[in-house]
């Protein structure tokens, strides 16, 4: 096995396109797993660490931009990410474990499209864009676009993720992280992120997305749009649960059956959206 | 580029100059090449914190760690954490609570509660459960581990 460390996006991209089995070392938390279990073997690791524009968290008007190699420890502590941003924070300060945290990056959390890690599914929740650079320059594009199935993006081989856009979205609006797990430090049995905003006591926006429940982060246009115009009554929120549960194809596992995973959307969705109307006061 | 990385690990206040596979984790390198036996190999993908040392004084696994990345970064292992033949408060603290059972998680444990004492310096029962949260105990007694750390807080 081979080792770089670029300095630039530039010579990253070079090592990448000319090498056919090169990985990107971000974290390590999941690639040197599975390298220490002998389910991967590249030819070349392509370590980020020396690529200062991959750390760092610029902001604009209408947003931040989070640097793929930032950590999850880091995107925890940023306080600018607040109102509708704030479920990126918000997913970020809970899922896995502190040590966990303290290495994996937003890059390589969105590269490995785990389906049951979270901070893709609160990515989703706030519209968020992906900055990709290849050998013909950069292009941006939702998060849903880069996410195609279970531990699959749309990048092309030589492509780099660079950064990514939470835009600060909706006046008024909260963001919020809601994570089941047997223990606080296992993948979820299903979690759920979203934004909510109101006007007194009706909901004004929704954007509300499912984690666990599928090859990618699930969200539901019907489920957004049975919230708004509606004071998130019980009968409200069973509909809206009912339309995510229906779409959803979650798995038999040990973290709990498909059936088990489809009946907690509803009762998480309620928990959720109860939590985030509180943040909306703040 | 090669197939072998030269690198200097500062580990415990001292420097190793090292020339290692990039795919040998820090874990391999602490146990295998410099003996340090007292970081243990757990799960060997991030589950347990029994590998944890701390890097910048942040508790990191270093069974997903490749020593390639850590050049001139601080590491601490369990080896750097008693001075001058005393042990450090942790784990005087453990030890007068009774907490140290088989002590295999031991190490991670008493480098978690290091690094959240630094920066926490009266943690609460909550604050000790969440920075425990990368640390597993198959004797599953968390109880008195947890004491041990809040009482150093002064905190009931």
């Amino acid at each position: 096995m081979r080792y770089a460390e670029p300095g630039s996006v530039e010579e990253g991209l070079a090592l990448l396109s000319t090498t056919e089995d090169a990985r990107c070392l971000a974290g390590g938390a999941s690639l040197v797993a599975m390298m220490n279990a002998g389910r991967v073997a590249p030819g070349m690791l392509v370590s980020l660490h020396h690529i200062p524009e991959l750390s760092t968290i610029t902001e604009a008007a209408d947003g931040l931009w989070l640097g793929a190699m930032c950590t999850h420890r880091t995107v925890a502590a940023e306080a600018r990410l607040r109102g509708a941003m704030e479920v990126v924070r918000s997913a970020a300060s809970q899922l896995a474990h502190p040590a966990i945290r303290n290495m994996a990056t937003v890059g390589g959390s969105l590269c490995l499209a785990d389906p049951q890690t979270e901070l893709p599914v609160a990515l989703v929740a706030s519209s968020a864009r992906a900055e990709v650079a290849g050998s013909a320059g950069r292009r941006t594009l939702p998060v849903e676009a880069l996410l195609v199935d279970s531990f699959r993006t749309s990048l092309a081989r030589g492509e780099l993720l660079t950064r990514v856009f939470i835009p600060r979205g909706v006046d008024g609006a909260a963001g919020h992280h809601l994570r089941f797990s047997r223990v606080s430090s296992d993948y979820p049995t299903v979690s759920i992120s979203l934004v909510l905003a109101m006007d007194g006591d009706r909901c004004r926006h929704a954007r509300v997305v499912v984690g666990s429940c599928g090859p990618v982060p699930l969200h539901v246009d019907a489920a957004d749009q049975r919230l708004v115009g509606t004071r998130l009554e019980a009968a409200d929120v069973a509909e809206a649960g009912r339309l995510l549960a229906q779409a959803a194809a979650p798995l038999d596992d040990v973290r709990g059956s498909a059936e088990y995973r489809r009946m907690l959307i509803p009762r998480l969705l309620g928990r959720a959206l109860s939590q985030a109307r509180e943040r909306t006061h703040v | 580029m090669s197939d072998k990385v030269s690198v200097s690990l500062h580990i415990n206040g001292k420097d190793h100059a090292l020339t290692v596979a990039p795919e040998r984790t820090l874990l391999d390198v602490l146990r295998e090449d410099l003996r340090a036996t007292g970081t243990r190999r757990g799960c060997d993908e991030g589950s347990c914190g029994a590998c944890t040392v701390l890097v910048d004084g942040v508790p990191v696994l270093s069974c997903l760690s490749l020593p390639a990345r850590l050049a001139g970064r601080a590491i601490t292992t369990i080896e750097g954490v008693e001075a001058g033949g005393e042990l450090h408060p942790v784990q005087r603290a453990l030890v007068q609570h009774g907490a140290v059972q088989c002590g295999f998680c031991m190490s991670g444990i008493v480098l978690a509660a290091k690094a959240l004492l630094e920066h926490t310096p009266s943690p609460t029962e909550d604050e000790v459960r969440q920075a425990l949260g990368s640390n597993v105990c198959r004797c599953s007694g968390y109880v008195r581990v947890v004491q041990a750390i809040v009482s150093l807080g002064g905190r009931p």
